[in-house]
């Protein structure tokens, strides 16, 4: 399928409160020349009037195989399937989630239904974030870590409601969830809209351009339910039958607690670098390419989930590297 | 002298492209309805277009975005549009408003003996012969679709997790049942003799009930999601999309239980995305997602004819006027090709 005539989607989350509304106010009536569409939710706020606003229910399949990884949102399927048919087309659309949704099954629903697929590509997860009450939100609502595990950028806002040390505070609260998502401080959600539409960040040429933020971080934390990440990084090639064994069983039976994963892998006798990126357990993955002349041939992995240690992730690693 | 274009049949044009007349709009064509031997077209631009032999057809403004849904009540046309209206339109283009339900799209619409049904999210409105205000039936989630029996009696919505039937009794009051089965179901019809309802689901599947026993199974082996699938020659068989064949399971006697489908192959390796039966034969109309259009017998070595050649856009519609005179084909690109089935010497 030819990807530019795929419309992009961007998944805007965020807690009630935070700052969707006036993000979505700003993208219907900024003078952008665009045409996007905007899938609200019912029970979101209210204030928003326009031709190109479409009212979902927030509906959560399962598929009739029981597979938790299938889960999909039924009202996307229909909403995007439906704009797809328009006569004159979308630049952008974006769904906006309610504050508690759980972000994996939209994800989910562009892997999963073939005609969205065709027609639509996942562009980016957006999530807008209280600077002021996100730490509060993190200890006390596990989709608040969910919302941030998941994000391609964090649009930190209200941050002139916070001083220098708090802001930093949450930053690095951010960081140790995800290493991956790009921090942009706002007021009022005042982005270029450039910074957060079309940044095709579920592409694997993306996962090769994006160098994450990590922290040097020693992995301790309150309680078992905190969402970490945690990356491995080898300059030994790895062995590819001994890493689709580990990686395959790890997804089929922790794919659960592991919500996003992306890695650029080194595989002994393979002249081109293997790009993978992953949504609970469903997974893109190609060869992307030789390696860059000149540049140091290693492997990087990177995992974002729960109960992360519990997994003897490094120890599976590193039981992939050639002998 | 000329050259013999029948040994490159991909530079020819089918006999029926060459004496119908063929549209190229660039409107994706949404579906169609027929009424008598007119065939009125919904377009993704809110249009819908009336096709009538030897008429031109020119566009009526009907909806602001989409006609999502186009069905017939007696003489005229009706449709939902996601700009949240319910409209009856004439077959002389004179539109009314049944309703309007602002931002929410209506998904559904259907008429069965002087009832009249829109869905609109997790609702069912129902309009009873004569009656200004509609009856409304709550679901717990949204409508894939719906359907009315032969005698406007009883009324199908297909949900997540099942099939709701909707039964009138002969007071007038509707009573509900459930036939359950896990995951979404999308389109829903009852077969022509009313002994059986199908759905198609977000797997690549349809189910069926047997409504006397409320016995039910699982067809499958698809290679995408079922979007066309009718019944063929009254209850003799069910024709289905979603294959690189047209696949045909028959329905007569005891059902398809236990007996193979018969598959109609097309060259080129395409998915089947539209079928339609041809009236009172054993013979369907099969489009392909390259926009090319078949007539097949169904049988086992069935003799096709193409009656349109590619257009590289998948074909969302096929009607066949009442008659069965003409054929109306439209695809996602906007192309339509309205043309008589027989020569004229045939006629």
């Amino acid at each position: 399928m030819d990807s530019n005539k795929q419309v992009p989607v961007t998944v805007l989350t965020g807690f009630l409160g935070a700052g969707k509304t006036t993000l979505l106010n700003r993208i219907l009536t900024e003078q952008h020349g665009k045409k996007y569409a905007v899938i609200v939710n019912e029970f979101g706020e209210q204030g928003i009037d326009n031709d190109l606003v479409v009212d979902a229910d927030e509906e959560v399949f399962e598929m009739n195989n029981g597979c938790i990884c299938c889960t999909v949102r039924g009202d996307l399927i229909r909403i995007l399937s439906g704009l797809m048919k328009r006569a004159d087309k979308l630049d952008a659309i974006i769904v906006e989630t309610t504050g508690l949704a759980d972000p994996a099954p939209v994800a989910q629903t562009f892997f999963v239904d073939q005609d969205v697929a065709d027609r639509t590509k996942l562009d980016a997860i957006v999530t807008v974030a209280d600077a002021v009450h996100l730490s509060s939100q993190l200890t006390d609502h596990h989709e608040a870590e969910e919302q941030i595990a998941f994000a391609d950028v964090v649009l930190l806002n209200k941050i002139d409601l916070v001083d220098e040390s708090g802001l930093e505070a949450v930053k690095e609260r951010i960081r140790k969830i995800n290493p991956f998502a790009k921090i942009i401080n706002t007021t009022k959600c005042g982005v270029s809209l450039n910074e957060i539409l079309n940044l095709d960040a579920f592409s694997l040429k993306r996962v090769l351009e994006v160098e994450p933020d990590f922290l040097e971080s020693d992995h301790d934390h309150e309680h078992d339910d905190d969402v970490t990440s945690l990356s491995f990084v080898s300059d030994t090639p790895l062995d590819m039958e001994k890493f689709q064994d580990w990686f395959s069983k790890l997804l089929q039976t922790k794919g659960q607690d592991i919500l996003r994963t992306k890695g650029i892998l080194d595989f002994t006798g393979e002249s081109d670098r293997y790009v993978f990126q992953g949504v609970h357990m469903l997974m893109d993955a190609s060869p992307m390419g030789k390696w860059p002349e000149g540049k140091v041939r290693s492997s990087r992995l990177v995992f974002i989930g729960r109960n992360l240690e519990n997994m003897n992730l490094k120890e599976g690693f590193e039981n992939c590297k050639s002998a | 002298m000329k050259a013999d274009l029948n040994k490159f049949p991909e530079l020819n044009k089918t006999k029926f492209e060459n004496r119908g007349k063929e549209l190229r709009l660039g409107i994706p064509v949404i579906n169609s309805v027929v009424i008598g031997n007119s065939i009125a077209v919904g377009f993704g631009d809110g249009t819908i277009r009336i096709f009538k032999a030897g008429q031109s057809s020119e566009p009526i403004k009907a909806h602001n975005g989409i006609v999502l849904c186009i069905s017939k009540d007696g003489d005229d046309i009706i449709t939902g549009g996601d700009d949240g209206r319910f409209l009856r339109i004439s077959l002389n283009g004179e539109i009314s408003e049944i309703a309007n339900f602002g931002s929410r799209w209506v998904d559904h619409v259907t008429a069965n003996n002087g009832s009249l049904v829109c869905t609109s999210g997790n609702n069912v409105y129902l309009w009873m012969a004569g009656r200004k205000e509609p009856r409304i039936f709550e679901h717990e989630s949204t409508i894939g679709g719906v359907a009315f029996d032969s005698k406007g009696r009883r009324l199908a919505v297909s949900r997540y997790g099942g099939v709701t039937l909707w039964k009138k009794d002969y007071s007038n009051k509707w009573k509900s049942s459930n036939l359950l089965w896990k995951g979404s179901h999308n389109k829903v019809i009852f077969s022509p003799d009313d002994r059986y309802l199908v759905t198609s689901m977000q797997e690549n599947q349809l189910h069926f009930w047997r409504l006397k026993d409320k016995t039910d199974s699982t067809m499958s082996g698809y290679g995408a999601k079922v979007k066309s699938f009718a019944f063929v020659h009254d209850t003799k068989f069910l024709v289905t999309s979603g294959s690189y064949d047209a696949v045909c399971w028959p329905f007569d006697g005891i059902g398809p239980e236990g007996r193979q489908p018969i598959c109609l192959p097309f060259v080129g390796n395409k998915l089947v995305t539209f079928v339609e039966p041809f009236p009172n034969e054993n013979a369907i109309f099969t489009g392909l997602s390259d926009g090319s259009v078949f007539l097949s017998e169904i049988e086992k070595s069935s003799n096709t004819i193409i009656i349109r050649s590619f257009t590289e856009s998948e074909v969302t519609t096929i009607s066949v006027t009442e008659d069965g005179s003409s054929i109306l084909i439209g695809d996602m690109a906007g192309n339509i090709l309205w043309t008589s089935i027989w020569d004229e010497e045939n006629k």
